[in-house]
């Protein structure tokens, strides 16, 4: 018989120790989809910030007289124009054809005359060339038209991101709450067992065996039980992510882009049976030390 | 011998020394008062008296369930008063308790019962194979090996929890009534292994009310009245078993 694993305790068939398992296989199952949650929101920041990184929208605003021909260029976009073409920080530079900006306000004002009527502004996309600063550009853009508004999107993405903070952060005390909630369960669970098996853990203690190795037995069983119900919570979250990721596939990818989570969060996500293992072995080893203290 | 030395006074080197001990469970009325004890390697006492003499009590201080409330205790040479609890775990493996009420595993069968000694004190497996089966053999119980205590009558366990006590060849070997369950040739069986672990080198204290027992065996007897330790000379005289040795 090998000695890991050895156990003269009948706590195989203890229901106590088989709660442990339930519980955690549902602690693990949560803790899997805050992660997740935490790290979707980690990479759709790191998705958004890279695609408008090095990117300006100047929005021209129209001039007041009634607009001539759809497709003339206004004063001042010819001026902005002209000044970014020439710009040696700027990558790319493009007016944004009118029929797309009318696409774009189209949810919101609907289509047709009224629209079409409308003084709508401007548009310029502006690439950057890579780690170039805004500011020399924008300088630039101001002295060409005045009256333009250039947009760095630094205030959408920095909402954006303390929105992901703070769902980072719910994340995170969540986890903290489960990890928790794991340990008062197993805390409770050996006093049980404990107290179920005083007798012979008593006559164990009298044929010599050490606090260490009574302990020893728990936290293994801890460990073998907290570990499988990890397991099973990762089962109950592989196709729980398949069905939400199925369902987001339906919604416009502008609002959910499919951003892949990185490979840290997949190592997390397997991590964490063990990680629950070793925090329910940890949690009894103590306990068990602990109570022993007051026994022959 | 241990009753031909004077005042039985402790002296380096015996298995147990006991100096002036009382032990009080509720810290008022005294259990045992002013025991002295000495028991050296290799020797064997009787220990009697009276229900509720504190046979059980004085037992339960050798095997370290209890701390004296008074007075030292030394096992092995060791004083137990502040020693560490891996310490009494250590100490406790030299030493072999057949308990009255046996005190067995009814989760285990009666082999792995017998093993647990040598199983905690990680004796290789192989061994405690040979060791377990060979022992269970010896009292009688080959066609038990693999039934659990429940199954088992009053004295087959008493034969397991003997088997459980000897099993690891303990220096101390401490019996609370082990005869009290089997016929009488059982006990003289039962009794020849004691004495037998004696003649290799054990110190044996086996308590017993059982006179006919005592009377057949020239070990000195502890006798225990009013939790005070006297001690008293064999019953039968010495010189019967030399003709048998």
């Amino acid at each position: 018989m090998a000695l890991f694993g050895r156990t003269d305790l009948p706590i195989q068939k203890n229901a106590a120790s088989r709660f442990i398992q339930w519980l955690v296989m549902v602690l693990v199952f949560m803790a899997a989809i805050a992660a997740t949650v935490n790290a979707y929101t980690g990479s759709l920041l790191a998705h958004w910030n890279r695609s408008v990184t090095g990117t300006l929208t100047v929005q021209v605003p129209a001039p007041m007289e009634k607009p001539g021909k759809p497709n003339d260029v206004p004063k001042d976009v010819a001026a902005v124009l002209g000044v970014l073409k020439i710009h040696p920080d700027v990558l790319r530079v493009e007016a944004v054809p009118r029929a797309k900006v009318v696409a774009l306000l189209e949810p919101w004002l609907g289509s047709g005359e009224a629209v079409s009527d409308l003084p709508l502004p401007a548009l310029v996309d502006v690439a950057l060339k890579p780690g170039t600063d805004t500011r020399g550009v924008t300088d630039a853009i101001m002295k060409a038209a005045p009256t333009a508004l250039v947009d760095d999107h630094r205030v959408w993405l920095n909402r954006v991101g303390n929105l992901a903070e703070g769902v980072g952060m719910i994340a995170l005390a969540l986890m903290g709450i489960i990890a928790a909630a794991l340990g008062l369960t197993v805390i409770f669970a050996t006093r049980a067992s404990l107290a179920e098996f005083r007798d012979v853990i008593e006559v164990l203690h009298l044929v010599g065996a050490r606090d260490d190795d009574i302990a020893g037995q728990f936290a293994r069983r801890a460990l073998g039980q907290a570990t499988a119900g990890g397991l099973l919570g990762l089962a109950l979250y592989a196709p729980t992510l398949g069905v939400i990721a199925l369902l987001a596939r339906r919604v416009d990818t502008s609002v959910l882009p499919n951003v892949g989570l990185p490979i840290a969060h997949w190592a997390l996500l397997a991590s964490l049976p063990i990680v629950a293992g070793v925090l329910a072995m940890g949690a009894a080893h103590v306990t068990v030390r602990r109570a022993l203290r007051t026994m022959v | 011998m241990a009753f031909n030395r004077k005042k039985n006074k402790p002296f380096e080197g015996d298995t147990v020394a006991l100096d002036t001990v009382d032990l009080s469970y509720d810290g008022a009325t005294p259990v045992l008062s002013a025991v002295n004890l000495a028991l050296p390697q290799s020797s064997f006492h009787f220990l009697t008296g009276a229900s509720g003499a504190g046979k059980s009590s004085l037992l339960s201080l050798l095997y370290l369930a209890k701390r004296p409330t008074a007075g030292s205790l030394k096992l092995f040479g060791e004083d137990v008063t502040g020693a560490s609890r891996n310490k009494l775990a250590g100490l406790r493996r030299r030493l072999g308790v057949v308990f009255q009420d046996y005190r067995l595993l009814d989760h285990l069968s009666a082999f792995d019962n017998v093993a647990l000694p040598l199983r905690i004190a990680r004796v290789p497996e192989a061994v405690v194979t040979q060791d377990v089966t060979e022992l269970l053999k010896w009292v009688g119980l080959a066609e038990q090996m693999d039934a659990h205590p429940p199954t088992l009558s009053g004295g087959q366990k008493q034969r397991v929890a003997i088997a459980r006590a000897v099993v690891n060849r303990p220096k101390l070997i401490l019996a609370d009534e082990p005869t009290g369950n089997v016929d009488d040739t059982i006990a003289v069986r039962l009794m020849a292994l004691f004495v037998e672990l004696h003649k290799l080198g054990s110190s044996v204290v086996v308590a017993t009310h059982n006179e006919s027992l005592v009377s057949r065996f020239p070990f000195p007897r502890l006798h225990l009245d009013g939790g005070r330790l006297t001690l008293l000379p064999p019953l039968k005289p010495a010189a019967s078993i030399l003709g048998e040795g």
